[in-house]
């Protein structure tokens, strides 16, 4: 359920860790898991530890820039197929460019399987876990 | 004054009063025997039967009779549980031996799975699922047990069908440690009661699991 | 009487081109000269290259023809909901469970004597004498047993009749088909605009005082002709009114118990009485031939018996 206002963690190395939803893209009604989103990055992730390992990766993004997201997380229940249901305890999404690649090279958290069904599959390989 | 000119208005007692006739009124009757009936002639024409009141008719002639014919077999009376029975049919089918049945069956089966136990869901895709088992819901076909983990620092809550066919194997990894006082462990998701990870657990139980196998 | 004309032009036209008939030359003329003596319409609306007309009884059934089903359908009670799963794709399916209960041909109604063909089934059973003595006239008189439920099913043409006294079990509906479920919906009672109509309410704050669930205003005055139209929302009686739920796909068909298993949920309470028959949008179902025939001679003979 990210709609407008919603703040979401950002769980790639893009150099964001919260975001703030401004519009849910193609749908009327909230986000779920695999929607892509409009977000504003409302912090950063703490530059030193950016900068220790690659430069050019903390300035990828910065304070109240407007990016495209794609919801990886969400607190609301999800059913599958079968009839069991995932909830997770944050909502997350990943930073994605206007072409829908990930912005980041590495993401860490896991994230929903409901992303395959709706062709993320290069986030779901760039995961380390999903559920 | 001319008098006699002028009538007279009213008198009192002048005239002789009228006696009244006393009405009478008796308790009982004179009897008179009731009229007997005229019977009907013999040999009333055919014309004028059908004219007759009804209960001058005779038993043939008298309200017709509506034939009342017999109901088919009930269909309901031979199953008063249809949806039982769809849900009898679907076990037999995804559970045959009824071993998921007393796995979960916790009312009355004392080796069933429990609240508070570990579990390890396997999926038919190979993908496995761990956590504590905060409760069980006993619906029939839509029993489902609610398991709760973390992974990667992020809780994660995943409720499981027990009958599901994409549900290869449940296994118990440990029993709960107290006794639990109560059937829906909610509670353990404040953080004051969380279990967190139980990833350490299951993995030393695989490798213990692997160990045993290895030595038969 | 035509009206007269002006001396001039009636020896001036008749010079010109010597035509009895006026008519078809002066609607060609550019200017606005008409006939005297125009064309009349027949008084009588016959004749052929007419077109048919369209409010006649046999046009009404030539237009639902397409929408009309080819056979009857069936009354069920709705038993409750439950589960199906797919054991290969394990793909779980909510479904309500239908049963059927005795459920007879009891009548005909036919285009001669009604105007429309219709099955009337009956279904479940019902002591005699709590039947009133119409009914159960027409139910001996058709020789069938006293039927609780009573309803009628259109169909197409004559081929839809089965013979009266023909049991419809559940056999009637194959696996895979697809239904529609017509049945009465959940009673609410009296409720209010928002929970009826959806409406707003009013704030909670800002001065609002007792009417925050009311529906405010019902219309303008003067302008708008100070009373309130026909078919305003109100607050009023919501629910048990008839739905139909189409297209619901059958899942699972037990003859022997009268049981049809139907993919996802049909209006009504558990007990309801939910009237199915083949989808409309859908293609119709390929019946095989009436297996049950003899069966339902021999049925049909003893009942005469």
């Amino acid at each position: 359920m990210i709609q407008l206002k919603t703040l979401l963690n950002c769980i790639d190395n893009s150099g964001a860790s919260v975001v703030e939803c401004v519009n849910v893209l193609k749908k009327k009604r909230p986000a779920t898991i695999g929607d892509r989103i409009v977000v504003v990055v409302q912090k950063q992730r703490a530059a030193g530890s950016e900068s220790s390992t690659t430069t050019a990766l903390a300035n990828k993004v910065r304070r109240g820039d407007i990016r495209h997201a794609v919801v990886v997380r969400v607190r609301k229940e999800s059913q599958r197929p079968d009839g069991s249901v995932v909830k997770f305890g944050d909502n997350a999404c990943v930073l994605v460019n206007k072409a829908g690649d990930p912005i980041g090279t590495r993401m860490n958290g896991i994230v929903g399987q409901e992303l395959r069904g709706k062709q993320w599959s290069k986030i779901l390989s760039l995961a380390p876990m999903h559920v | 004054m001319a008098a006699p000119l002028v009538r007279q208005l009213g008198c009192l007692r002048l005239t002789p009063s009228i006696q009244q006739p006393a009405i009478r009124r008796c308790i009982s009757t004179i009897y008179s025997a009731r009229r007997e009936p005229t019977p009907l002639p013999s040999n009333v024409p055919e014309q004028f039967l059908s004219q007759l009141p009804t209960r001058l008719k005779k038993e043939a002639e008298g309200p017709k009779k509506i034939k009342i014919y017999p109901p088919p077999p009930s269909s309901r009376a031979a199953c008063k549980d249809p949806v039982a029975k769809v849900t009898e049919t679907q076990l037999s089918v995804l559970d045959p031996k009824g071993e998921r049945k007393a796995l979960f069956d916790y009312r009355r089966n004392p080796r069933s799975v429990k609240p508070g136990d570990i579990l390890r869901v396997t999926f038919k895709n190979g993908d496995p699922f761990n956590g504590v088992c905060l409760s069980i819901r006993l619906r029939g076909i839509d029993t489902s047990f609610l398991l709760r983990n973390e992974l990667m620092r992020v809780p994660v809550e995943m409720s499981v069908k027990a009958f599901s066919p994409n549900v290869k194997s449940v296994e118990i990894v440990q029993r709960s440690q107290i006794k639990r006082r109560r059937a829906r462990l909610f509670h353990m998701r404040d953080r004051k009661h969380d279990r967190r990870s139980v990833e350490n657990l299951v993995d030393s139980y695989i490798k213990q699991k692997r160990a045993f196998m290895g030595k038969r | 009487m035509p009206p007269r004309l002006p001396g001039k032009l009636l020896p001036l036209s008749s010079l010109l081109w010597g035509v009895p008939s006026l008519a078809p030359r002066i609607a060609a003329r550019p200017f606005g000269i008409r006939s005297l003596n125009p064309p009349k319409p027949s008084r009588f609306n016959v004749g052929p290259g007419l077109p048919v007309l369209e409010s006649t009884s046999t046009a009404a059934l030539r237009r639902k023809a397409n929408s009309l089903p080819l056979r009857s359908g069936a009354i069920t009670t709705k038993k409750g909901m439950t589960a199906m799963y797919d054991p290969e794709a394990g793909k779980r399916t909510a479904c309500t469970v239908l049963q059927l209960d005795r459920v007879e041909v009891v009548s005909h109604k036919t285009r001669q004597r009604h105007g429309y063909f219709a099955v009337q089934i009956g279904a479940g059973w019902r002591h005699p004498s709590n039947v009133k003595k119409a009914m159960l006239g027409h139910f001996s008189s058709q020789g069938v047993s006293p039927k609780r439920h009573v309803v009628e099913f259109r169909v197409k043409d004559e081929s839809g009749l089965p013979p009266v006294g023909q049991l419809i079990d559940a056999a009637w509906f194959q696996e895979g088909q697809y239904i529609d479920a017509r049945s009465n919906t959940k009673g609410k009672g009296f409720a209010g605009v928002m929970k009826r109509h959806g409406f707003h309410g009013q704030d909670r704050t800002h001065g609002v005082s007792l009417t925050h669930r009311s529906a405010g205003s019902t219309g303008p005055s003067q302008g708008g002709g100070s009373r309130v139209y026909p078919g305003k929302k109100m607050a009023g009686n919501m629910g048990n009114n008839q739905n139909t739920v189409q297209n619901l796909k059958v899942l699972k068909v037990d003859a022997e118990n009268g049981i049809v298993v139907v993919n996802g949920t049909v209006s009504g309470p558990k007990g309801c009485v939910v009237r199915i028959q083949d989808a409309i949008k859908k293609p119709w179902p390929k019946i095989a031939p009436i297996v049950a025939e003899p069966a339902v001679e021999a049925a049909a003979a003893a009942a005469a018996a």
